[in-house]
């Protein structure tokens, strides 16, 4: 018990800083965007309009009418709020790090998450994370759902190669999905994992990290590759030779993955740790607050 | 055993190892090293890329080299190679070492160490009982048995302990010693000889025949030491000689004289021997003062107690007594006779005072009586005595004299004086004439302007001209002498003060007295039995040191005849006062080159270099290329990283000699520890009191680093970087301003610390006190209290608002650090100490986390309640601070700009 006791005081010890950081990458963001500008239900005022014949008397706008000869609707913003579930990746090929100064790619997934999070919920979103069964709340409470959640999943002994997909959750219609991994599984089961949703009618942003070491496989002579999740070893003679096929390999890989996002109507994006959160969070976020154009792909952070 | 050229394998079959190394070579190059291992996440993308048909790798060439040349020198290693190695023993027996360790062994003792602990290698190598007996007479101290037959182990102890004697070896002695050991099965006798026959060497040899086997030793007769004689003394200077055994031997040498306190080389002089010659002479002339000094001469580069020769009084300055006046005229100095005899002897005698039976104690070259007024019958007796030994009596005139006639004088006086050139006088006063031939003060020159106005006259008689060392131009005499014995009674006419005449002023009178003292033979008096204890005694390299506890006391008047040994070494016995030089030249009287001998004895020469045993280096290589071979073959599978493998190998390099610093020169850490005291010094720097809780600390350093950016690019204060110090520890002297962050435990300020700090405080420094809780829980007040109970903390009140601190670069009316509102505290203005600047300021606004900026010069920390212009009042303040302690009261005047512009309005 006492061992559980130790991890689960060093997360919660983790915890707050990751919180602080996701809202300071939050405030820097949120000064870039502004809200949805369109009519909809909500208080503050948005235009007027000519009045049409199917506009209720009590909708008119007297006072403004009054200055000309027209009648005038008066149209408030829509401040509607979106429900959007949160998931990122936590198997144990996202821990990972090839030089001692970058984040884990999980560490940053988690970093985006909270992030992403902590701004919907600053507009005034619901937010849940995905596969809890949880239902969208709004306010600092789903934050700290949220960061629960996610700190949930460092548990090793929770940990499962299964967490490389998404899990299957029932999400209404026209909900909104965020997935952060590094998808490198066979685009079949990248393929399969999204269409569930997208045949749901749920709209999605997925956002592909990867470590630059991944990107460039920047080793060197006789290496011996060693899978974390399992799936075997790789002797490699000279890394260098085969360097320009791999990153051949991963290109058509990112470009698959670009391609199932577009037909599920989705958005993709790609972040590598290297560079920094703040822009993998920009693009999430116009993504998510721009207008729904599939298939758009933006933010390529490479 | 092998020998290739100065190399010599002990175990050579080890070599057949290096047979084996091209198998080797092939064997490391087909097995390669294991691949480096990584784990990677995409290696879904990796698999499909590995050819199944790819060769196996080889071994990067330089690894195989590197080990290749691991195994080559184990083998070599292996084969125990040896430098310089000989071979000079063959036999079952006992090997006797005979070892001349005389004066004459000094001048080669490394070359016959070294040969000595060769032959002992060999005999430890042989498994031989060895024997050691050394020539030289051994001290009373020196209690090892001789004549025992011991292991070689045992032998290198008595090796390390032996010195060359500074006395001659006496063989036959030996050689009874020899005669007593025990020796087993056939021995073989090795004569490590000095090379020099002191008259027995071809007996000692054809005695040792008879016992075993006889190699000789010996150093080539042109190699011999030289022997420099004590030097004689007389009026011209000193006059060296020296002795060489063979006159093949080089003809010119250097000799050294040394003197003064410390030992100077005061003069360096080439000696020469004629051709063919055994004896060489030289003449020093050195002056007066010089010649004084001289304590011993040595022989440039041979080191040995021959070639060294020690002077003591008998060749040096002389004692001179000076009678006490009868008139002592202590306050007038000028008129005193002493003053000038004094002043004239000084530089070449030893000048002592006191009455006459005082002075007769001790030995007196002269003694010199300035008008002393009545001798008593009994002090004349004494004075006739000890002329009669020997000593010279130098009298004066004076009005005394005139009034008193007395007896003790070379010459019968006329009844009253005559007086030259005087008021009631038509003559001038009178010069003096050249001195005679048989004068002691021929020679010398006589200047024009001494003048004579008063003297005492002598009778006229027989024997007057004879015994007249100098005249007046008129013939009279002026300096008169009367042989007493072996000494003389000189008396000069006229007075030692210039009363009478300017004789005293003038340059003649010093060199007179020098004539005079150098007419005395030595230091003149009766020898005496007195036992003189030694003062320092020479070695056998002829340096001067403490004597032994052998050396034994010595009389002085047996001290001529006495032939150095044990009990006497050479050197200086006596206290200051008789001082004796006892040296070994004088009793050396056979001195040649060893001659040949007969057929049975082997003859040799002695060796350069001692073997060098070269195992253990290439052990200590192979060791080395090992620990290189782990860290290569780790760095290979990448278990190291590039940082890593650099630290190890910089650690492996380091680790032997920085031990060795370490022990040897301790205090160099020292040295460097002040270096880096003086750093603060180059910059502004403020100084932060670590608290040793992580996050206070670096929240400290940021942030003062930050307020030190900000000072830097607004105002003219360049500041460095901020430093971490302990107080207690560290000088505080450098620091204008030390930010002191308060923490729930940090520890009360000990006593020590505290008195450091009172005095930092009190000449200029500040310290800035923040207990960072003006947010939070208020624990820091008491808690200051607490913490500086032994600091002298000034009476504190809030900042007025016409503080100084509230204008020093901009007008503030408050002072909000990562927490706003609160109240800073500063020293009540009574406190003149400092010019009236505060030298504590506390408060609790967590400055340091509103001035941190990270690498881009963003904000660490949010403030609170918050707002850019609060963290920017923030920086203001700290801006003004770094004014306020640098520039103190200066804008301080600006309280009374408004009086001051009134006034000028005016």
């Amino acid at each position: 018990m006492s061992r559980f006791q130790g991890q689960a005081d060093a997360l919660a010890g983790n915890l707050p800083s990751l919180l602080v950081a996701a809202d300071r990458v939050a405030a820097t963001v949120a000064q870039g965007v502004h809200g949805r500008r369109r009519a909809g239900q909500g208080e503050s005022f948005w235009q007027y309009r000519a009045h049409e014949a199917e506009d209720p008397t009590h909708h008119v706008d007297w006072r403004r009418s009054a200055r000309s000869d027209a009648l005038y609707v008066r149209e408030n913003e829509w401040e509607a709020a979106q429900s959007v579930w949160l998931w990122s990746d936590a198997s144990p090929s996202m821990q990972y790090k090839s030089e001692r100064d970058l984040p884990e790619k999980r560490e940053r997934a988690d970093l985006l998450t909270l992030a992403l999070g902590s701004l919907l919920v600053k507009g005034g979103e619901q937010i849940a994370p995905l596969g809890r069964q949880a239902r969208p709340t709004q306010g600092k409470a789903a934050i700290n759902l949220l960061a629960a959640a996610l700190s949930d999943r460092l548990d090793p002994a929770r940990m499962d190669v299964s967490d490389s997909l998404p899990p299957h959750e029932d999400i209404p219609k026209y909900g909104r999905l965020v997935l952060l991994s590094d998808f490198l599984e066979p685009l079949e089961d990248l393929n399969r994992a999204i269409g569930v949703f997208a045949g749901r009618g749920v709209h999605g942003h997925v956002l592909q990290i990867l470590d630059p070491a991944e990107q460039d496989l920047p080793f060197r002579g006789r290496t011996e590759f060693e899978g974390m999740e399992n799936e075997g070893a790789a002797l490699i003679g000279r890394v260098e030779g085969v360097r320009d096929t791999y990153c051949a390999m991963l290109k058509s890989h990112q470009a698959g993955l670009l391609d199932i996002a577009r037909c599920a109507g989705w958005s993709c994006g790609f972040h590598v740790t290297s560079n920094s959160p703040e822009s993998a969070l920009l693009s999430l976020y116009t993504s998510l607050a721009g207008p729904q154009d599939v298939g758009a792909a933006i933010g390529v952070g490479a | 055993m092998l020998t290739l050229g100065a190399f010599s394998f002990i175990a050579p079959f080890a070599l057949l190892g290096l047979v084996a190394l091209p198998a080797l070579w092939w064997l490391l190059r087909v097995i390669p090293p294991a691949p480096r291992r990584v784990r990677f996440p995409a290696i879904k993308l990796i698999i499909p890329l590995v050819n199944p048909e790819q060769s196996a790798a080889k071994s990067p060439l330089w690894l195989t080299l590197l080990r290749l040349a691991l195994v080559t020198l184990l083998i070599l290693g292996a084969a125990h190679p040896m430098l310089n190695a000989d071979n000079r023993l063959d036999g079952e027996g006992t090997l006797v070492l005979i070892v001349d360790d005389g004066w004459t062994a000094a001048k080669n003792w490394a070359q016959r160490q070294a040969t000595f602990s060769n032959l002992l290698d060999q005999a430890e190598r042989g498994n031989r009982s060895v024997a050691v007996v050394t020539t030289a007479p051994r001290g009373s101290g020196d209690k090892r048995p001789q004549q025992s037959v011991m292991a070689p182990a045992a032998a290198r102890e008595v090796l390390l302990a032996m010195t060359p004697k500074p006395w001659a070896t006496d063989r036959q002695a030996a050689l009874s010693v020899i005669k007593e050991i025990a020796l087993q099965g056939d021995p073989q006798i090795i004569w490590l000889s000095d090379g020099a026959d002191h008259g027995t060497a071809a007996a000692f040899a054809a005695a040792l025949e008879k016992v075993g086997t006889v190699t000789v030793l010996a150093d080539a007769p042109a190699g011999l030491p030289r022997l420099l004689l004590p030097p004689t003394s007389d009026r011209n200077g000193l006059t060296l000689r020296a002795r060489r055994a063979d006159p093949a031997s080089g003809r010119t040498m250097m000799v050294r004289v040394r003197g003064g306190d410390d030992g100077a080389v005061l003069t360096r002089k080439a000696m020469i021997f004629e051709p063919g010659q055994t004896a060489a002479r030289l003449t020093l002339e050195l002056p007066v003062e010089i010649r004084n000094k001289v304590t011993h001469m040595e022989i440039e580069n041979e080191n040995s107690a021959g070639a060294t020769a020690l002077v003591d009084e008998r060749w040096r300055r002389r004692p001179v007594g000076l009678v006490n006046s009868a008139d002592p005229k202590g306050d007038l100095p000028l008129l005193d006779d002493y003053f000038y005899l004094a002043r004239a002897l000084d530089p070449f005698t030893e000048v002592r005072t006191g009455d006459i039976p005082e002075l007769l104690k001790r030995k007196l070259a002269m003694l010199v009586l300035a008008d002393p007024g009545i001798i008593s019958g009994g002090q004349r007796a004494r004075l006739v005595q000890w002329m009669q030994n020997g000593g010279i009596v130098l009298r004066f005139a004076g009005p005394r004299l005139a009034a008193d006639r007395d007896t003790l004088l070379p010459v019968k006086l006329r009844k009253d004086d005559r007086e030259l050139g005087g008021a009631l006088s038509w003559t001038t006063p009178a010069q003096l004439a050249a001195f005679d031939e048989n004068s002691p003060f021929a020679g010398l020159a006589v200047p024009k302007d001494v003048r004579i106005r008063r003297q005492v006259l002598a009778q006229p008689s027989i024997g007057l001209s004879k015994q007249t060392w100098a005249r007046l131009t008129d013939g009279t005499p002026l300096v008169t002498s009367r042989k007493f014995g072996a000494g003389w009674l000189v008396f000069v006419h006229t007075s030692a003060n210039p009363t009478w005449s300017n004789l005293p002023l003038s340059g003649l009178f010093v060199g007179m007295l020098q004539n005079l003292v150098r007419l005395s033979r030595g230091v003149t008096g009766t020898t005496d039995d007195r036992l003189l204890e030694p003062a320092q005694s020479l070695n056998g390299f002829g340096l001067l040191g403490a004597p032994g506890d052998g050396a034994l006391g010595i009389k002085a008047d047996a001290a001529t005849k006495m032939r150095p040994g044990p009990q006497h070494p050479p050197g200086f016995y006596g206290d200051d006062t008789a001082g004796l030089a006892i040296n070994l030249a004088p009793s050396v009287t056979t001195y040649k080159p060893l001659g040949s001998f007969g057929a049975g004895i082997e003859t040799g020469g002695y060796q350069e270099a001692r073997e060098t045993n070269l195992r253990s280096w290439l052990l200590s290589a192979a060791l080395v290329l090992l620990l290189a071979d782990i860290v290569a073959s780790l760095a290979l599978r990448g278990f190291l990283g590039v940082a890593r493998i650099a630290a190890l190998v910089f650690a492996v390099v380091m680790a032997g000699p920085t031990f060795a610093q370490t022990v040897v020169q301790g205090n160099i850490s020292e040295m460097r520890h002040d270096i880096r005291d003086f750093a603060p010094t180059l910059d502004v720097r403020i100084a932060y009191v670590k608290t040793g809780i992580r996050a206070v600390d670096n929240a400290s350093r940021m942030g003062l680093s930050g307020l030190a950016f900000i000072a830097n690019s607004r105002t003219a204060a360049e500041m460095g970087e901020p430093v971490a110090i302990d107080p207690g520890t560290q000088e505080l002297a450098y620091f204008p301003l030390i930010y002191w962050p308060v923490t729930d435990n940090t520890p009360v300020i000990r006593p020590d610390t505290a008195a450091k700090l009172n005095s930092y405080l009190k000449s200029g420094g500040t310290i800035l006190f923040d207990t960072r809780d003006q947010g939070g829980a208020n624990f820091g007040t008491e808690r200051l209290e607490e913490i500086a109970k032994h600091l002298n903390v000034p009476p504190l009140r809030a900042v007025p608002s016409d503080h100084v601190l509230t204008r020093t670069y901009y007008l503030l009316r408050e002072f909000p650090g990562r927490w706003a509102g609160g109240r800073l505290w500063v020293a009540r203005k009574g406190s003149r100490v400092n010019d009236g600047v505060s030298s504590v300021i506390v408060g609790g606004h967590d400055w340091a986390s509103a001035w941190a900026l990270d690498d881009e010069r963003k904000p660490l920390y949010p403030v609170v309640p918050g707002g850019e212009r609060q963290r920017e009042m923030a920086f203001r303040f700290g801006i003004n601070l770094v004014m306020y302690v640098l520039t103190g009261n200066y804008k301080a005047d600006q309280v009374h700009v408004p009086a001051i512009m009134e006034r000028l309005g005016q």
